[in-house]
């Protein structure tokens, strides 16, 4: 529960002075994690998921919500290969399911990954595959920000006339 | 979610309600369920200086004397909060959404770490100034009373609140001969009035009628606090041997 407002108050500061202002000037916000994630994470925290989604109820809602989804067991890989030290908090280590650090990432991270997919039909995120590379992903990306901002001359190298 | 970040807003009803003492006042913490706690909570709630914590100090010699055990509790003194808030107010920096939320982050840790523990091992908690405090100073300065109340509806309902009522002509009286009156218990933030004391009697008017404007609805049991601190003190251990104790007050009674 701590945990959970003290990330909605940073939220809102971040809201406040880093995302409002540029909305009110016209300009597009890229967001890096947005209140989805909260809602996913607190969830799985064992914090009333309606409860979050009232507290969040001061956030903008998004024009467009990306969600790249990656199965579980590809998130853990990708994790091992770059020998990234696991976080306390992000491995739920806090609460105690596995002494093994993977372990607890495995189980903790495959919870938070089936909240997403509730948010998935409940807010209308689009799921971009995040199993491809890096190129297949930008491309699908970018045809939805296009057609979001309902520009149609995109350069997209591939599908350009030689 | 809304295009309003100062005016959130919200449909579902999470500190009113049916309220029932012990229990959460909303959607609670699912993962502390507390029914069957054996602890008492006691909140002290009044505005700045009316003399809470006074008042605690005396109940808690008396409740000790009896052989309760007496856990006391109070705003902002949760450890991990504390020098962001502070730091906070002395910058003068945030917003009143993220005042807002310090403050409940700062509750919250304090329910989790000592009020729950100390329920469940069946202490006596004495609160000085409870979610009623920071409800009433979120309300003046404008944030959506019902966001407010799902907000805090992972706040347990008190056994017992208390509410020092006081008028304002008293309350100054009481801080200037204390010790003077302070920037943001004057709500020099809001621009209110012109000099810090008019902006202490402006800002302190719309916060009682705030306190007010909530008795009914979280069963405050309001006590006159314009009178000696013997005779607020003499009220209070009435009603708390009379709720801890019903039977031996009834027998010294009749
Ligand atoms: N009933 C009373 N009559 C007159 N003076 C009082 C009364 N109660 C308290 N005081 C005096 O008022 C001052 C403030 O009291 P106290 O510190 O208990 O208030 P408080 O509500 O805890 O204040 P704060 O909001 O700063 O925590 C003290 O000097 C105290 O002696
Ligand atoms: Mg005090």
């Amino acid at each position: 529960m701590t945990f959970s407002l003290l990330h909605a108050t940073d939220f809102a500061d971040r809201l406040l002075y880093k995302i409002i202002p540029p909305l009110k000037a016209g300009m597009i916000v890229l967001a890096d994690r947005y209140a989805y994630t909260a809602f996913a994470r607190d969830a799985t925290r064992g914090v009333d998921r309606q409860w979050v989604r009232e507290l969040y109820s001061f956030a903008v809602r998004p024009d467009l919500a990306l969600y790249f989804r990656v199965p579980i067991d590809m998130s853990v890989d990708r994790l091992m290969a770059r020998r990234v030290k696991l976080k306390f908090y992000e491995a739920g280590m806090d609460l105690g399911w596995s002494s093994n650090p993977v372990e607890s990432f495995r189980l903790f991270q495959g919870k938070v990954l089936d909240e997403y997919d509730r948010l998935v039909d409940e807010f209308g995120l689009e799921v971009v595959s995040a199993v491809g590379s890096i190129t297949e992903q930008q491309r699908v990306v970018r045809a939805l920000v296009s057609q979001q901002l309902q520009i149609n001359h995109v350069e997209i190298p591939d599908e350009q006339p030689a | 979610m809304n295009n309003q970040p100062d005016a959130p807003q919200s449909t579902d009803a999470g500190a009113s309600g049916d309220i029932q003492a012990g229990r959460y006042y909303g959607r609670g913490i699912p993962y502390l369920p507390i029914a069957g706690y054996p602890g008492k909570l006691i909140a002290i709630e009044g505005t700045d200086g009316v003399g809470r914590s006074t008042q605690i100090q005396l109940l808690r010699e008396w409740l000790e004397v009896k052989g309760y055990g007496v856990v006391e509790t109070g705003w902002t003194r949760s450890p991990l909060m504390q020098p962001t808030i502070e730091l906070a107010k002395s910058s003068n920096t945030l917003n009143k959404l993220t005042f807002v939320l310090l403050y409940a982050t700062d509750f919250a840790d304090r329910m989790e770490k000592e009020i729950i523990p100390a329920l469940k091992a069946g202490f006596v908690v004495l609160s000085d100034r409870y979610i009623f405090t920071a409800l009433a100073r979120a309300g003046v300065r404008g944030v959506d009373r019902l966001w407010l109340r799902n907000l805090y509806g992972f706040g347990i309902a008190p056994h017992l609140v208390f509410y020092l009522n006081v008028d304002v002509k008293t309350l100054i009286a009481r801080v200037l001969a204390a010790r003077g009156m302070d920037f943001w218990e004057s709500g020099m933030d809001l621009k209110v009035g012109d000099d810090i004391y008019d902006s202490f009697r402006a800002y302190q008017s719309k916060l009682l009628k705030e306190y007010a404007s909530m008795a009914d609805e979280f069963h405050f049991r309001v006590v006159d606090a314009r009178r000696s601190i013997d005779k607020i003190q003499d009220e209070l251990r009435k009603q708390v041997a009379a709720f801890l104790e019903p039977e031996a007050t009834l027998k010294s009674e009749g």
